[in-house]
């Protein structure tokens, strides 16, 4: 009986000495024992990730084993696990998290790594800015997205549209698809999915920069949720619904409805990125053309999306970690990236490695060189949370239609996380 | 004398012991998972305690900014009003159908089945089995609809805040009411059959007889699957996180959906812990009240 007790109260030590390790700085319990690296990466990556693994792992004694984590908990799982000290030796992050991940710590300042490499001014602007915290390097470039108007050749065809001409502007994508509404009962003009906050930092800001306006000034400590150009491009949305163009799922799509409404055939334009060209081109169905996306009177911008690959602090490979990150950035994997339809982050190879594998990739490799990012250490909830400011001003704007109203309260919303943070 | 009364002694030292070692697992378990949590949450409500860096001690700083978070008050009250709603459907549908299955007639045990039958489905897949049922363009209640005049193939269900709520509902009264009947059933069937039929034999109604035979007999069980359906459903989460994501506009945002974005959307563990300990508070408030309220009066 003794024992028994005695075995109950060890335990309960145990968890008590695992619970008070949750908040400090345990140690690395990570698998990473002498000859491995320990890599985290998102399921979206799974594709081409274990492909760079086995390349990496042909020439290199230390072998890189990659962990493939849900995208939709991945900042949840790899936070929790790098706070809990059992963390990966490597992850490649959603460039959108860098600024917050690298303010709390959990992240190996590579500055002198970044600065010496031969090509450094060629990589992504967008990543390397979002790998800044207070002038240090904590994550280099990796892979890169753009998002970029998605059209239907058919329908615009059918429409009596030209499909080398795609829409240069507001009015012009709001004719286009009341023209391809008419089509048919189920043919729709338009599509967003007005619930994923993901999707529509994406896709919505860069109508909002093409017109000359941003969602946050410079150094992130303001919101600007209520200025004019987001008033336009709010109004722009707004008028596709009223119109009829934009299919009713579009109120509460989480990022499902969108791509496989426009996969059927069904949808003349949507906004979407580089990895969608990837899903028509294998399922040979539809006829499309990809356009960047315009501002209210023409000119045009994209978000710069992607990934990061940073070295965690608590690595216990670190040596090796640092060669396999500069390795990630170099020729021989950013080639891989793009023969895997993955936009590289490298614009001084992107014409040689990517923009010659299809000519649609001219677009896209366009949109990313001149991309942006909004920079935020709380960009998850300003941003990213489906149910956070951003997503909820542009859901109740565009189908309630009370613009002002919605803009007022999200800029509230949005200012007062920001000051909460700070 | 002194042998056989050492071995009554004994004898309750091992009764004793034998206590303790039956009872000891489900402590340690109950410490383990119930307890250890629960101060470890107590603890980092008092604390401004993020998911990466640093924590510090703040008191109950968490608690006031609680009381005026008008976003948690909102979820707060759609909470109530899904409670509200809940209980009662589940409860007179649950008792009507432990009325139908009480008796052991032909059928009886077989419906008893088809109306337990939901419960075994997990409810993270049963919500996602309505989501595509209720799918406009592609799910089949589009079509019924259709049909029977009620609505469009292309309804958005989940784009009206009533709507979305009521399908959530349907979804959980298909999923849950089958428990409730079985514990109903449980009920009804420990009451002795001569208490309904000497009601019957002094002339009593089938109405009069459920009112003031069964329905007071049925009390211990009454108070048993209320404090369930309560308790359960003020800590609605899943079914509105896969069916609803809390849209449309952030309408069905329930208490602990609230819970999960302040912990893993905003990262902050510490205020996350203070709105469970606040919800805590609430539900055993509740739990107890309902309680009292059926256990004594008349008696």
């Amino acid at each position: 009986m003794r024992t028994r007790t005695t075995a109950a109260s060890a335990l309960l030590m145990s968890v008590a000495l695992l619970a008070t390790a949750c908040g400090g700085s345990g140690s690395n319990t990570s698998g990473s024992g002498s000859g491995t690296i320990t890599l985290w990466a998102r399921d979206s990556q799974k594709g081409f990730i274990n492909i760079l693994a086995d390349a990496w792992n042909k020439d290199h004694d230390t072998k890189v084993k990659a962990t493939v984590v849900p995208v939709a908990n991945f900042v949840q799982k790899f936070g929790t696990a790098a706070a809990g000290g059992s963390g990966p030796d490597v992850a490649s992050i959603d460039l959108v998290y860098l600024p917050y991940f690298a303010s709390t710590g959990v992240l190996d300042d590579i500055t002198d790594l970044a600065n010496k490499l031969p090509y450094k001014d060629g990589l992504s602007a967008a990543h390397r800015k979002l790998a800044t915290y207070n002038g240090r390097t904590y994550a280099l470039p990796f892979t890169a997205e753009a998002s970029v108007l998605f059209y239907n050749k058919d329908l615009f065809r059918k429409a009596g549209l030209d499909p080398d001409k795609p829409p240069a502007n507001y009015a012009e994508i709001i004719s286009a698809a009341k023209k391809i509404r008419a089509l048919g009962k189920d043919i729709h003009g338009y599509a967003i999915a007005g619930q994923c906050g993901g999707c529509e930092i994406f896709e919505f800001t860069p109508h909002i920069w093409a017109s000359g306006g941003d969602v946050l000034s410079a150094d992130g400590k303001k919101a600007l949720f209520d200025t004019p150009e987001v008033t336009d491009a709010l109004t722009f949305y707004r008028k596709l619904y009223t119109d009829g163009s934009m299919p009713t799922q579009s109120k509460t799509d989480t990022g499902t409805n969108q791509p496989a409404a426009f996969q059927s055939g069904k949808l003349g334009m949507t906004p979407l990125g580089a990895f969608f060209v990837q899903v028509l081109k294998k399922d040979k169905k539809v006829d499309f053309g990809v356009a960047p996306l315009p501002g209210r009177n023409g000119g045009s911008a994209s978000f710069a999306g992607g990934d990061e690959i940073a070295v965690t602090k608590n690595a216990k490979n670190k040596a090796q970690a640092h060669e396999f990150v500069r390795w990630a950035t170099g020729e021989q994997a950013q080639t891989i990236l793009a023969e895997n339809s993955i936009v590289p982050v490298r614009t001084d190879l992107i014409d040689k490695i990517y923009t010659p594998l299809d000519p649609r990739y001219k677009v896209l490799a366009a949109a990313m060189e001149k991309g942006r990012t909004p920079y935020s250490t709380v960009e998850n909830a300003l941003f990213n949370d489906n149910n956070g400011p951003w997503v909820n001003m542009i859901n109740r704007a565009v189908f309630d239609g009370d613009i002002a109203k919605a803009q007022q309260e999200g800029q509230k919303a949005a200012q007062s996380i920001i000051d909460d943070a700070s | 004398m002194s042998a056989p009364h050492r071995r009554t002694l004994s004898r309750a030292g091992r009764r004793r012991l034998a206590g303790i070692a039956m009872t000891s697992p489900a402590l340690a378990m109950i410490t383990l998972f119930f307890f250890v949590p629960l101060v470890m949450m107590l603890w980092m409500s008092l604390h401004d305690w993020p998911l990466l860096g640093e924590h510090h001690f703040t008191g109950l700083k968490n608690y006031r900014e609680a009381l005026h978070d008008t976003e948690f008050r909102t979820a707060v009250i759609f909470t109530v009003k899904y409670t509200l709603i809940t209980t009662p459907v589940l409860f007179v549908l649950g008792l009507a159908m432990a009325l139908l299955v009480r008796h052991k007639r032909r059928g009886a045990r077989f419906f008893q089945a088809v109306y337990f039958l939901p419960v075994v489905v997990g409810l993270a897949s049963a919500a996602f089995l309505w989501l595509f049922m209720f799918q406009s363009d592609i799910g089949p209640a589009g079509d019924l609809a259709d049909h029977l005049g009620l609505g469009s193939r292309t309804t958005n269900w989940f784009a009206g805040s009533t709507s979305a709520m009521l399908v959530v509902i349907g979804m959980v009264t298909w999923k849950i009411v089958g428990l409730q009947m079985l514990l109903l059933l449980t009920g009804l069937r420990s009451i002795p059959t001569d208490a309904e039929e000497a009601a019957r034999i002094d002339g009593a109604s089938r109405l009069q007889t459920f009112r003031y035979v069964i329905l007071p007999l049925l009390r211990p069980t009454l108070a048993l699957v209320l404090v369930f359906s309560v308790a359960g459903s003020l800590l609605a989460f899943d079914q509105f996180y896969v069916m609803t994501g809390g849209g449309p506009s952030n309408s069905t945002i329930t208490a602990v959906y609230e819970i999960y974005r302040a912990s893993f959307i905003k990262f902050q563990l510490g205020y996350g812990s203070a709105l469970s300990a606040l919800l805590m508070i609430v539900l055993a408030a509740v739990s107890a009240i309902q309680m009292l309220l059926l256990r004594s009066s008349d008696h």
